[in-house]
């Protein structure tokens, strides 16, 4: 798992509320990107299942779900980690998102990296046949965008 | 999406020989966020964006022929980046000397009401920063320099 994109922007916000509002708060603040989707259907609403053996789930409008991952490192205030997938992947290709909290002065650095894209071949339907260098950085700036939702919902 | 990113009007893309390692640098020496870190498949740095103040900073290898680090010709520079900055100066001074960066022009008041210095990165770039001090009006500034000055804010 060598390709990734990292973001990070602060937050005006302890880190023990980031990292909750982060995971509790994670279906007010998100933001579907309509070229990435995580099944084919209409975008649902995201929710963490809390704790180091949960999960990050998609509920659809029917009360349908979809398991994008499972939670890998579960430290409240400090570092949250979870794997990601799309519907369309196959047994070994996987994601894995890795969210770290760093107070700085009285805010809060949030960066987010998000690795295992080498994982996904170039002909896979998920990377819309771009170039693997602007297929992360959209990536990067959908993330940018999100931690910006995330910002916006804690000030 | 709805929230459309902010973006400054103007960047700087700076073209280091190591742009790891520069990422790293300019967190220590200066103070700049890595805001956006791309890697690719094989482990070389695609894209990187730093946040300086409200503005943004990207840093790249020799991705071309045409671009190129100060340290591959001779250490000149054809183009500088000024930071201006809020406070404490002299002590952002400190922390770039400190983390290895070469002074070359220690901080100093000049007429216009700034104090500014300049250092050399590990690779060669000059970056100059500075401080408003104090107010200077066009007509003052004209006596202290002796120069006719267009323009003033």
């Amino acid at each position: 798992m060598t390709s990734s994109v990292i973001v990070a922007l602060r937050v005006g916000a302890t880190p023990a509320r980031a990292f909750d509002v982060f995971t509790s708060e994670i279906g007010a603040w998100w933001q579907p990107n309509m070229l990435f989707p995580f099944s084919r259907r209409e975008p649902g609403t995201l929710a963490f299942e809390p704790g180091p053996d949960g999960r990050l789930v998609e509920t659809y409008a029917n009360g349908d779900t979809f398991e994008i991952g499972r939670i890998t490192a579960w430290q409240p205030g400090d570092r949250l980690a979870f794997t990601w997938h799309q519907d369309t992947f196959e047994p070994g290709q996987s994601t894995l998102v890795d969210v770290r909290f760093e107070a700085v002065g009285e805010e809060t650095r949030v960066t987010v990296s998000h690795s295992g894209w080498d994982s996904i071949p170039q002909e896979h339907a998920a990377r819309h046949t771009m170039d693997d260098a602007v297929f992360l950085r959209r990536h990067g700036e959908w993330w940018q965008a999100l931690l910006r939702g995330l910002r916006a919902r804690l000030s | 999406m709805t929230d459309q990113p902010h973006r400054a009007t103007l960047a700087s893309a700076v073209v280091y020989k190591d742009p790891d390692a520069a990422l790293d640098w300019l967190e220590k020496a200066f103070g700049f966020e890595r805001s956006m870190v791309i890697t690719d498949a094989d482990g070389n740095l695609s894209h990187a964006e730093m946040t300086v103040g409200e503005c943004y900073l990207m840093v790249g290898a020799e991705w071309a022929g045409h671009v190129a680090s100060p340290a591959s010709v001779g250490g000149k520079n054809t183009q500088s980046v000024h930071v201006h900055l809020d406070t404490d100066l002299d002590a952002h001074c400190e922390r770039a000397r400190a983390a290895g960066a070469e002074v070359v022009r220690q901080p100093e008041d000049q007429f216009y009401g700034d104090r500014v210095y300049a250092v050399k990165d590990p690779e060669g770039h000059v970056w100059t920063f500075a401080q408003t001090v104090r107010q200077v009006s066009r007509e003052q500034a004209e006596k202290a320099s002796g120069l006719k000055i267009e323009g003033w804010i």
